[in-house]
């Protein structure tokens, strides 16, 4: 017989021959020492290959780096939780012990349209009320706020690099103090990215614009724009949208919707965001705070100090009931958060609405005028805080309409601030 | 489980080492793979699975087909689970890393045919699957193999050998 050529040698030792061919090659190598010997080389060339393939398992993973572990303890989210939860326990205990007049006054601004996210329609259920209400309110928000990110992300294709992920993540770390309750709720969620619209479809708050509210919690939403034209009749028990702002300012706006709701669920300024506080330059003799009210887009507050003798008196004295109304719309905010562990009452509910629309409407009290600038693209509303007697310069690039709503949400958090040093000095 | 599901906690594994080897990267291994099994998902009926998915990895490598990511979303999920249950393996010596490099530049050396019926071999295809999947006839799958081992061997020692006599003239 031939000497057997190496592509053989390989078939057989690889188990490729018939049985019959095997047989033969077997019988051949057993009696040939020369291809006995080409066996054996091949044999440990098959190892030989077999090992050096081996070291190719320890590929790396590209030049995408991947994703870092996720970073738990972000200083500036915890401080902003901190704050938030400082500045809702005391209004809580506000209303509790003294807020009589206001129970469950709402206000529903869906401010800034599709960049507040869904976090503008938080999902407040009206039945059940518990004592688990409040916890449960914190587990819900914040995966809405992870799920938007998902849904931002989901044209990138995030899964299949593990790096696309992160960036989701950031934001969701970035944009508000809840997600932070997300990362130690969920943590065992190694990749924000994938898991939000897998862990939580089941609590999938509808998007801010859009209207589909589930029908349970029995709401009317109104237009603002025909809210605005026809003029609601105050028995409808809603407060006007943003309290200090024009009507005609709102209407530019137009994914902005009013949550209407039936007389037995309190209206709700819910879920807004506070707005993120980016810098704070320090400037002499104003207060200078950087706020971005979306990714890349900021205000600047500049609060300058009129302190003079005479405005603090005068301004003492008026500042009283103004004061009180913007806590009472403040705390409208934190209130609709816990509605449902509080007591609803209609007839509070339209008190309270009317006191909020009198910070807009009535006459009676004077509304602070504000003055409005656009210089080269930046648009600065100035106005006389009544409650410092500080002078208040609100400016960004960004429409008219849309800085005046973030000046209303502004004024809300200010109030609720002070509110909060008052209670806890 | 559905059909893909299947297909893919079969193969997915020996799919992934394959493309690792011969792309050098495992993301892009992984990428790749999943489109693969997309491609799978689109198949009424495929004959010899190994065969048919070892090839289509094959030619997307070819192609560098990045295509339709949506319906990789699941396929990532399972991944991701896969992945989670592997261990990781321990850190990389410098020795190792030395051995990485020169049995990555040995792979490279050889033939494209050579090197994926050798890589296909070590994920246990036979020969009529690797005569399937790289359009060969059987016949010739035992000589493309014999060829293969031996020249990656071969050029992995005298990778070795040089690395070594460039040792000793540091050394010396």
């Amino acid at each position: 017989m031939q000497h057997l050529d190496e592509g053989t040698i390989h078939s057989w030792l690889d188990g490729a021959l018939s049985a019959d061919e095997a047989a033969r090659v077997e019988a051949h190598v057993r009696e040939c020492p020369q291809c006995a010997a080409a066996v054996a080389e091949a044999r440990g060339f098959i190892a030989g290959a077999s090992r050096i393939l081996t070291a190719l398992d320890n590929a790396p993973r590209g030049v995408i780096p991947v994703a870092a572990p996720r970073k738990r303890f972000d200083p500036l989210v915890w401080r902003v939780a901190a704050t938030v939860l400082v500045v809702a326990s005391a209004s809580l205990l506000l209303f509790r012990d003294g807020g009589r007049e206001v129970r469950n006054a709402t206000v529903s601004a869906d401010t800034v349209g599709n960049n507040t996210g869904p976090t503008a329609v938080a999902d407040v259920a009206p039945a059940a009320p518990g004592n688990d209400e409040t916890q449960r309110e914190t587990a819900k928000a914040p995966p809405m706020t992870a799920k938007h990110s998902g849904t931002a992300g989901e044209s990138k294709p995030q899964i299949t690099k593990r790096d696309n992920a992160r960036p989701s993540i950031d934001l969701a770390e970035r944009s508000v103090a809840g997600v932070a309750v997300t990362d130690t709720l969920t943590g065992a969620k190694k990749r924000a990215g994938v898991t939000p619209g897998v862990a939580y479809s089941g609590i999938t708050p509808p998007p801010a614009s859009q209207p589909n509210i589930p029908a349970r919690e029995n709401n009317a939403i109104v237009d603002q724009k025909t809210g605005a034209a026809t003029g609601n009749p105050p028995s409808s028990g809603y407060a006007a949208a943003p309290a200090a702002a024009p009507q005609a300012a709102a209407l530019e706006v137009a994914p902005s919707r009013i949550l209407l709701r039936g007389a037995m669920s309190p209206n709700a300024l819910r879920g807004q965001l506070p707005l993120r506080v980016v810098g704070t330059p320090r400037t002499f003799g104003a207060k200078v705070t950087l706020y971005e009210v979306a990714p890349g887009d900021t205000v600047t507050l500049r609060e300058e100090s009129n302190l003079r003798l005479g405005a603090v008196v005068v301004t003492g004295a008026r500042a009283a009931p103004q004061t009180r109304q913007s806590v009472e719309k403040s705390s409208a905010a934190e209130q609709a958060k816990r509605a449902d562990s509080t007591g609803v009452n209609a007839a509070d509910s339209q008190r309270s609405a009317g006191a909020v629309r009198s910070m807009a409407q009535a006459p009676s009290i004077p509304a602070p005028i504000s003055r409005v600038e656009v210089a080269d693209g930046v648009t600065t509303i100035s106005w006389l805080d009544a409650t410092t007697g500080n002078t208040l310069k609100l400016s960004g690039r960004i429409p008219e309409a849309r800085l005046r709503q973030i000046k209303i949400r502004l004024e809300v958090e200010r109030a609720a601030a002070a509110a909060a040093a008052k209670q806890n000095p | 489980m559905t059909d893909v599901e299947r297909l893919f906690r079969t193969y997915n594994a020996a799919l992934v080492r394959y493309l690792t080897r011969r792309l050098g990267d495992r993301d892009w291994a992984e990428e790749v793979a999943q489109e693969t099994f997309v491609r799978a998902l689109r198949q009424t009926s495929i004959q010899n699975e190994r065969a048919w998915l070892f090839a289509v990895a094959t030619n997307l490598v070819r192609d560098e087909a990045r295509k339709d990511m949506r319906r990789r979303k699941h396929l990532a999920l399972l991944a991701e689970e896969e992945r989670d249950a592997m261990v990781e393996s321990e850190e990389t010596t410098l020795e190792r890393a030395q051995e990485a490099a020169m049995a990555r530049k040995a792979v490279d050396a050889l033939a494209e045919r050579d090197r994926l019926a050798l890589l296909m071999r070590e994920e246990g295809l036979d020969y009529n699957e690797i005569a399937e999947a790289l359009e060969l006839s059987p016949g010739s799958v035992g000589t493309t193999l014999s060829r293969a081992r031996r020249r990656l061997v071969e050029s992995y020692e005298a990778l070795q050998k040089s690395q070594e006599e460039r040792e000793k003239n540091a050394a010396s």
